[in-house]
């Protein structure tokens, strides 16, 4: 399948990987876990570059804020008790969601990105997370918006650049989060997923949400508009129902093999629905 | 064609092979004769071709042989002990957990791999460990009290 490949390196630092993808030129490809790029199989890669020794496999806390190595892996994420501890668990019950035991051990959290699927499970949760990606190329490295990141579906900056790591700000005091997903089992790809932030004031009022969507339009995306409803007000009934049904209005889903976009839709607003009431019962909101 | 030399150990055995550099592991696996290893899907649904590699389970149609490079990677073909079956692969065969067999392989390095990390699991750990692997035999239900009864006669 890969007859194709000429060369096949395993670069033991950024440095020595961003020389190689710049001497293949576009028919060099970077591989990690491989679980996206060997199904893909693309018959112009002359030139694969597997990053899982460049040093970028950690979970590191900064402060408050806490970075992931582009290639740590799935699986790595869901038992790490830093991830665990972070933001209610949520990144790691998104990483256990992503694929069967075998899948999360080798597919990576850079990859998950790379990839640049709208349905990627990471992405709604790290979205939610006002997470940025720390990319590198000949000329150095950045720090840029996750959201900025995707340029349409399966498009992402990675290609000519490569993702060094992952970095999550420090979260909001008090913040409560979810994730939650549909597909036609727990463990297969998303037909929405939905990832939901929350902290209150100390009246019970809302000072800060995030919503997230996958699956629903040509990238992740957030729903602000559904986001800036629900500020300043109580998470009641009445806001509940405006806020998924502005979410679901956000949303611009296709209808594909797995969906419709009718059904995506609808989806969309009870995802987001028992994403929000997951976060307001962990701060005592009472629905 | 362009070839590589890869450096491993197969069940326990030093190997090295002359691969091309984008061999996929599956097939250098069978190619050298380790036929326990099963090309099934080739898109890591299936999870018939399931390896451990360091003792995790991974799928071999998903990665390439040069990645293995200094790797453990242990088959079914290592998973008994000389002459005598693993205890997983007893309990297997003593509840009827096979049928046409090809998923069996997948079955018992993936419960091999749960009970060497966690030798207690509960009935719900061990269908999750499981569910990367398809039976189309619809045969789940014994593997999974296979795995429960070998865990017990571990704790023995």
């Amino acid at each position: 399948m890969f007859d194709t490949v000429e060369s096949f390196y395993r670069p033991g630092s950024v440095r020595e990987a961003l020389r190689l993808l710049q001497n293949g030129k576009n028919r060099a490809r970077i591989v990690a876990g491989g679980t996206d790029l060997v199904v893909e199989a693309d018959r112009t890669i002359r030139v694969l570059i597997d990053i899982t020794h460049a040093g970028l496999s950690y979970i590191r806390r900064k402060g408050k804020a806490c970075v992931i190595g582009a290639t740590t892996t799935m699986a790595t994420i869901e038992n790490s008790p830093a991830i665990r501890a972070l933001a209610g668990g949520v990144l790691a019950r998104a990483a256990a969601t992503c694929g069967s035991v075998q899948i999360r051990n080798m597919a990576t959290l850079g990859g998950n990105l790379a990839n640049g699927s709208p349905a990627a499970d990471t992405a709604a949760v790290l979205l939610a997370l006002d997470a940025e990606v720390v990319l590198a190329d000949a000329r150095g490295r950045r720090q840029i918006p996750l959201v900025d990141f995707y340029s349409g579906p399966r498009k992402s900056a990675a290609g000519k650049v490569l993702i060094v790591e992952v970095a999550i700000p420090a979260l909001p005091r008090g913040g409560r989060w979810s994730f939650q997903k549909l597909g036609r089992t727990e463990n297969d790809i998303s037909l929405v997923n939905a990832a939901a932030g929350l902290q209150l004031d100390s009246k019970g009022r809302v000072r800060w949400v995030r919503i997230a969507l996958g699956a629903v339009a040509p990238r992740p995306m957030r729903a602000v508009n559904a986001e800036k409803l629900l500020v300043g007000r109580q998470v009641d009934e009445s806001a509940l129902a405006e806020v998924c049904d502005e979410a679901a209005r956000e949303a611009r889903p296709i209808t594909d093999v797995r969906a419709s976009a009718e059904y995506r839709r609808e989806t969309s607003r009870v995802l987001v629905r028992r994403a929000l009431e997951e976060c307001a019962a962990g701060t005592g909101c009472s629905l | 064609m362009k070839t590589m030399e890869v450096r491993l150990n197969v069940n326990g055995e030093a190997k090295q092979w002359t691969v091309a550099p984008g061999d996929l592991l599956l097939d250098v696996l069978r190619r050298e004769g380790y036929f326990g290893v099963k090309r099934g899907c080739e898109a890591g649904e299936c999870g018939a071709c399931t390896v451990l590699l360091g003792g995790k389970p991974i799928n071999s149609c998903l990665m390439f042989a040069a990645q293995a490079e200094g790797a453990e990677v242990l088959t079914i073909e290592g998973v008994a002990h000389g002459d005598a079956l693993d205890r997983l692969q007893e309990a297997f065969l003593d509840h009827g957990a096979v049928q046409c067999g090809f998923c069996t392989p997948a079955m018992i390095l993936n419960a091999k791999a749960l009970l060497d990390r966690k030798p207690h699991p509960s009935e719900e750990e061990v269908r999750e460990a499981l569910a990367g692997t398809f039976c189309r035999c619809t045969g789940y239900q014994k593997p999974v009290e296979a795995v429960l009864a070998a865990a017990r006669g571990l704790a023995r």
